[in-house]
């Protein structure tokens, strides 16, 4: 990673629920914003720019929000600047963020991503009837589930796997309070006897649909190590953010593991100096929306060979006593507010290593990888952070 | 639906109207100003800077600082800029000569923009005319009526 030096040092997240009635949108990311700035013992005063980004305009109805939150989110007079990558957005935006402390054109920047998807109905937003075009009345679920038939056909993987996924993913997400979903009484047999969405996919494979906010305070090397001092709360040091995008109808692209994430991931790990990732990694936040992204992005990312990721899951090396747990948080299987979804990965990632995340807290952590995908499995975020200065 | 192109060849074309609906979550603030509609009271909010902001907002449009001090604000103001309408095409407002106006009410120190009743011009007087059925929405005000002959 080229440039300044930049670390997270505040981390602030809304409640997420199905609807939050009892806030306004601003209120809401206020909620996050001023919990991170809390965190970071810094106020909005300490704030030189603020960078935002949420999902299409659309899934809200409100153009251009960043205009009207500017207020609401203390940015009168600052630097306001909006992110749009889908649903990565929310890692994305975090690195803009990073890169304008990379740069030495800030010090300390402030970074939000949000979705109040009780605004409207996101998941057929994305499915329109389009003129002269097959209505499929998909969704996102159903535009995914041919790449896993694909996958599944390829690696030869039991039909299970994305139930293991689902039931670990919910099963942790009971020690995040923070959690959209807590089901205690979830089991093997009740993901298995869910109704089938989009086959394969399970009604309890698939990503709830979310309000919510999670802002995080990004800060240069000195100004990051007077928060620390201050706060009590080590920073999680930068070591490599990438993105990297491709087609969506680009004819012949691999859409079970797409070049864009192969490419980003291999040069998050190349700025992060990590070889192995396997090895060098201690704890994932990853972007599954739908259970058997899991074992697919094992593989894209270098975490596994190709057609082998389903037996880290099927062996537990991604439970949270396994040698490399993903999504201790509960992960977008539990908690799904799109544009903010990304930058929870991020966020997560970060508290993992400030070893803030408490009940879901994996020990020692040392550096780990945050990662977002979006569109049509097109958009790609990427960061590594860890404990020690790059 | 097809169109002709004189001999080029037919060129399809075909309809896309998208339809979808949103919901608002309004929160403390501008719930509470919704709710004051239903009951005929208007409520603006103290600013920072001590002034009557109206429509409230639930940060303050300066420091950014969450207000909380309701301020009730009267049901008559005057009109401090405006564009007037002649002739209106269906959907506007009203159907006869109107005028869109900025309203400061008495008591506040900003001003909301709605529907008056008629012509007017700023300085003049104008006075809430109440919709009959009220349901918490900006149009619980049914518009502004002119004040004839000062007040």
């Amino acid at each position: 990673m080229s440039g300044n030096r930049v670390a997270v040092v505040g981390v602030g997240q809304t409640k997420y629920a199905a609807v939050r009635g009892d806030v306004s949108l601003p209120g809401l990311l206020r909620e996050a914003a001023y919990r991170a700035l809390a965190d970071a013992h810094l106020t909005m005063d300490d704030i030189d720019a603020i960078v935002v980004g949420k999902a299409p305009d659309f899934f809200e109805g409100v153009m251009m929000p960043e205009g009207y939150l500017a207020e609401a989110l203390g940015a009168v007079g600052k630097p306001l600047f909006r992110v749009h990558t889908a649903g990565s957005v929310g890692g994305s935006t975090a690195i803009v963020a990073a890169s304008h402390i990379q740069s030495g054109v800030h010090e300390r920047v402030l970074t939000i991503g949000w979705e109040m998807q009780s605004c409207s109905e996101a998941m057929w937003a994305l499915s329109f009837p389009l003129p002269f075009q097959q209505q499929l009345v998909a969704g996102a679920g159903g535009y995914f589930a041919p790449f896993i038939r694909e996958y599944m056909r390829r690696s030869g993987a039991p039909d299970d796997i994305g139930i293991l996924v689902a039931l670990k993913d919910r099963l942790n997400a009971l020690k995040n309070p923070y959690a959209h979903l807590h089901e205690p009484d979830i089991t093997y047999d009740s993901v298995k006897e869910s109704f089938m969405l989009w086959e394969p996919i399970r009604y309890s494979e698939t990503c709830p649909s979310s309000d919510g906010a999670i802002a995080l305070v990004l800060a240069g090397e000195s100004a990051a190590e007077a928060s620390a001092a201050s706060s009590g709360v080590p920073p999680a040091w930068i070591h490599g953010t990438s993105m990297r995008s491709e087609p969506a109808m680009a004819s012949g692209r691999d859409q079970v593991s797409p070049q864009a994430s192969r490419d980003c991931a291999a040069d998050v790990f190349s700025q992060a100096g990590i070889t192995n990732p396997r090895q060098e990694i201690d704890v994932v936040e990853m972007y599954v929306p739908f259970s058997w992204y899991e074992p697919m992005w094992l593989e894209s990312l270098g975490f596994a060979d190709e057609g082998v990721g389903w037996k880290m899951t099927e062996s537990g090396a991604t439970q949270m006593t396994g040698d490399l747990p993903v999504n201790c948080s509960g992960g977008v299987l539990s908690t799904n507010p799109i544009g903010a979804s990304g930058m929870i990965r991020f966020g997560e990632a970060a508290m993992q290593v400030r070893g803030q995340a408490g009940d879901h807290q994996i020990d020692g952590v040392r550096r780990a990888l945050g990662h977002a995908y979006g569109g049509a499995a097109q958009f790609f975020a990427m960061w590594v952070v860890g404990s020690d200065k790059p | 639906m097809t169109t002709d192109t004189g001999g080029v060849g037919e060129i399809l074309e075909a309809p896309l109207v998208i339809e979808y609906p949103f919901n608002r979550t309004t929160g403390p603030v501008i719930g509470a100003f919704l709710t004051g509609l239903r009951e005929q009271r208007v409520l603006g909010i103290r600013g920072a800077d001590g002034r009557v902001v109206c429509p409230p907002t639930e940060y303050d449009p300066q420091t950014g600082e969450p207000l909380t001090e309701m301020v009730e604000v009267g049901t008559e103001g005057v009109v401090t800029s405006w564009s007037t309408v002649t002739t209106p095409r269906d959907g506007q407002p009203l159907p006869g000569h109107h005028t869109l106006a900025l309203v400061r009410l008495d008591g506040a120190d900003t001003a909301m923009l709605h529907v008056v009743d008629g012509h007017v011009a700023t300085g003049d007087r104008v006075r809430i005319r109440w919709a009959d059925e009220r349901q918490g929405l900006i149009t619980d005000i049914a518009a502004f009526e002119p004040i004839r002959g000062g007040a």
